[in-house]
């Protein structure tokens, strides 16, 4: 799967190499540094425990209120997806900020990226509202602003207050993992995944503690922990997208 | 007085401009309302306008390979043919820019691919190698346009360098290709490299687009060039030239028919979940009707026959029956493909079983689109009568070039 790609690149690259010349080199440059994900210092990731999860939705209404979004769109749903015994299963689904993002390769102005974290962020000064990325992406965690969000936000401010800009009409957008509080958070010297106003709006609002966040890169830290001791899955794995959001299944629990 | 306006010409005239009119309005709400007044959904982001600009894009591609038949291949005697190609080709290019400008959320910003690249994106890949080739085509078509009575009186000078840019048509001619070939096949690569649905993923996709634009680019061109002449004495063609590129449409079809049956026979067999689904709403759901007969029947078998067997091809009627069903098959396979990979809704949850959705165009796509499309026939119209688009007799007269066997213009 990804031989193809390489050559692909490489094909392209010498195409717009050869186009390039007036345009100059900066853009190419900027394209390499996108395409081969960097690593940084943390690698942010998710682990949703679906043994805990019931379904209440909190995730989603703290999500509407902290990034100020459009009520009739979910940067993150939460799916029943069935029964383990007496107990009904939920899957939430966010953005899966993969490593591999389908949604990062097909955009045509580089408005969807990767940031060194990991994180799959989008540009949305950039985004032209082509809506390519909502069809690549496995997962339909996208949503493209059909009309523009006026007037008040109806989960605000029971669920929190908006931290982020709301996005104008004809844009694609999608679950940041708070970048804002991430980065916020990091500046004032806290970690994300153990202080609050660090953590992504959905994990702080959980009332069963069925999400984790936190640093791949730090062996200690608590999805690193979770993954560790728990077998634990992800989304549509045969892609190759390799989701940075995992699910510890509520079966494997039970059993445990 | 009033009857001597309502002539033909003026009727036709007035007709696309309604057309024209009603959708410039509708336009001017999608702009004003956004693209909520659309049927278009997050599950099917991409529906009329989009099948209409991957139309438009293929049925152009008579230009590019009418082309480099002549300019590089050296079948000069078709030169008159490929000079109707080129101009239907710049119709259809602004015709496909105009339905994307419709279709993308934030048109304001459409030159953003023009500076930020992302060199993996198809996509952008597409853009720019339009954007390349309409400047192309402008150049290519710089000689027709220096045909206009007004501007030769006007600007003698002008038309005379303008008319000078033919010197340069091999070279314009193998860019052209080159664009041609690479975009076209990307168009279908857009779809093809979508691993989360496993109907369009697959390499042939490239390669069925590619083909199918040049049979339905051809086809279009042959068949306006024919109708033109049916219609109006400013259009003047060679029947025999026509006769005898439609007998190459021909064969080229029976390729095409290969490359579509074989690959979603194929289908039949390399299970997927998700790729099976699609192919039985081709095969047996909602599509079925557009698939069996409108793609493979009317717009392979037919018109194959036609074209091939001697007596239905010298025959014009028949001849222009099997270039419109051509065309006609070309769009509806560009419907089916881009449809039936979003009907299928692949889930993301683990087990969940495969989903279904619907769409159909909303009045104000259908309005907008048929507005393109009146766009189009204007500006083709308006050739044939001012720059005399049509009119195999022109070459003939200025240029030594043409070969004994392509006989006399006929005016029709």
């Amino acid at each position: 799967m990804t031989k193809p790609n390489i050559n692909r690149r490489e094909f392209l690259k010498l195409t717009a190499v050869g186009v390039a010349v007036a345009a100059g080199t900066r853009a190419v440059a900027s394209t390499e540094a996108s395409s081969d994900t960097p690593k940084g210092k943390h690698q942010w990731a998710m682990v949703i425990d679906q043994s805990k999860c019931i379904g209440c939705g909190y995730c989603t209404l703290a999500c509407q209120a902290h990034n100020d979004i459009n009520p009739e769109l979910q940067w993150n749903t939460v799916n029943e997806v069935g029964m383990v015994g007496e107990k009904h299963v939920f899957l939430p689904r966010p953005c899966l900020h993969c490593e591999k993002a389908p949604c990062v390769e097909v955009c045509p102005v580089q408005a969807t990226y990767y940031r060194d974290d990991g994180i799959v962020m989008m540009d949305y000064e950039r985004c032209i509202g082509c809506r390519y990325c909502e069809v690549a992406c496995p997962y339909q965690a996208r949503s493209f602003n059909w009309k523009a969000f006026e007037g008040e936000n109806p989960m605000v401010p029971e669920w929190g207050y908006p931290e982020v800009e709301r996005r104008p009409r004809g844009v694609v957008e999608k679950c940041s993992f708070c970048y804002q509080r991430i980065d916020r958070g990091l500046e004032r010297g806290l970690t994300p995944g153990l202080d609050q106003d660090a953590t992504p709006a959905c994990v702080v609002v959980c009332p069963v503690g069925a999400r984790l966040f936190g640093d791949l890169n730090d062996p200690e830290s608590n999805v690193s922990k979770a993954l560790r001791e728990n077998p634990s899955y992800r989304l549509r794995e045969n892609l190759g997208t390799e989701p940075r959001v995992y699910y510890l299944p509520a079966v494997a629990k039970k059993e445990a | 007085m009033l009857k001597k306006l309502i002539t033909p010409w003026t009727a036709w005239l007035a007709f696309l401009g309604i057309l024209l009119l009603t959708g410039l309005v509708a336009g001017i709400f999608v702009f004003w309302k956004g693209l909520s007044i659309t049927n278009l959904t997050d599950l099917v982001p991409w529906g009329l306008w989009i099948t209409m600009d991957l139309s438009a894009i293929a049925l152009a591609a008579g230009a590019f390979s009418l082309c480099a038949a002549v300019h590089l291949m050296g079948l000069k005697r078709y030169e008159p043919i490929a000079r109707t190609a080129t101009f239907v080709g710049l119709i259809g290019y602004t015709m496909a820019m105009l339905a994307l400008v419709l279709d993308i959320g934030r048109p304001d910003r459409f030159w953003k691919a023009l500076v930020y690249w992302n060199t993996h994106s198809l996509l952008w890949e597409v853009t720019i190698a339009i954007m390349l080739y309409t400047t192309v085509l402008v150049f290519e078509t710089m000689p027709i346009f220096a045909r206009f009575e007004w501007l030769r009186h006007r600007f003698p000078k002008l038309t005379t360098r303008m008319e000078h840019i033919h010197h340069y048509a091999p070279i314009l001619a193998i860019i052209g290709l080159g664009l041609s070939s690479m975009h076209q096949s990307s168009l279908g690569a857009a779809y093809g490299i979508i691993k989360g649905r496993p109907f369009w993923f697959k390499p042939e996709m490239s390669v069925l687009f590619m083909l199918s634009a040049i049979v339905g680019g051809i086809a279009l061109t042959l068949l306006a060039s024919m109708l033109a002449s049916r219609l109006t004495p400013k259009a003047k063609v060679n029947d025999a030239l026509i006769e005898r590129v439609s007998r190459f449409v021909g064969w080229l079809l029976i390729g095409y028919f290969y490359f579509r049956v074989w690959d979603a026979l194929s289908m039949s067999y390399t299970y997927d979940p998700g790729r099976s689904e699609g192919l039985q709403l081709m095969t047996k759901g909602p599509l079925a009707f557009n698939f069996w007969i409108v793609e493979l029947l009317l717009g392979m078998i037919v018109p194959m026959t036609l074209l091939l067997y001697r007596p239905t091809r010298t025959n014009r009627f028949c001849r222009m029956i099997a270039l419109f069903l051509i065309a006609t098959g070309v769009v509806a396979f560009r419907w089916d493909i881009n449809i039936s990979g979003f009907l299928v809704v692949m889930p993301y949850l683990p087990g969940q079983a495969i989903g279904y959705t619907s769409y159909r165009p909303s009045l104000i796509e259908i309005l907008t689109g048929s507005a393109i499309i009146a766009y189009g026939l204007i500006a083709f119209s308006l050739g044939v009568k001012y720059l005399r688009v049509v009119d195999h007799s022109l070459i003939e007269q200025t240029q030594e070039t043409v070969t004994e066997q392509s006989g006399e213009a006929v005016p029709v």
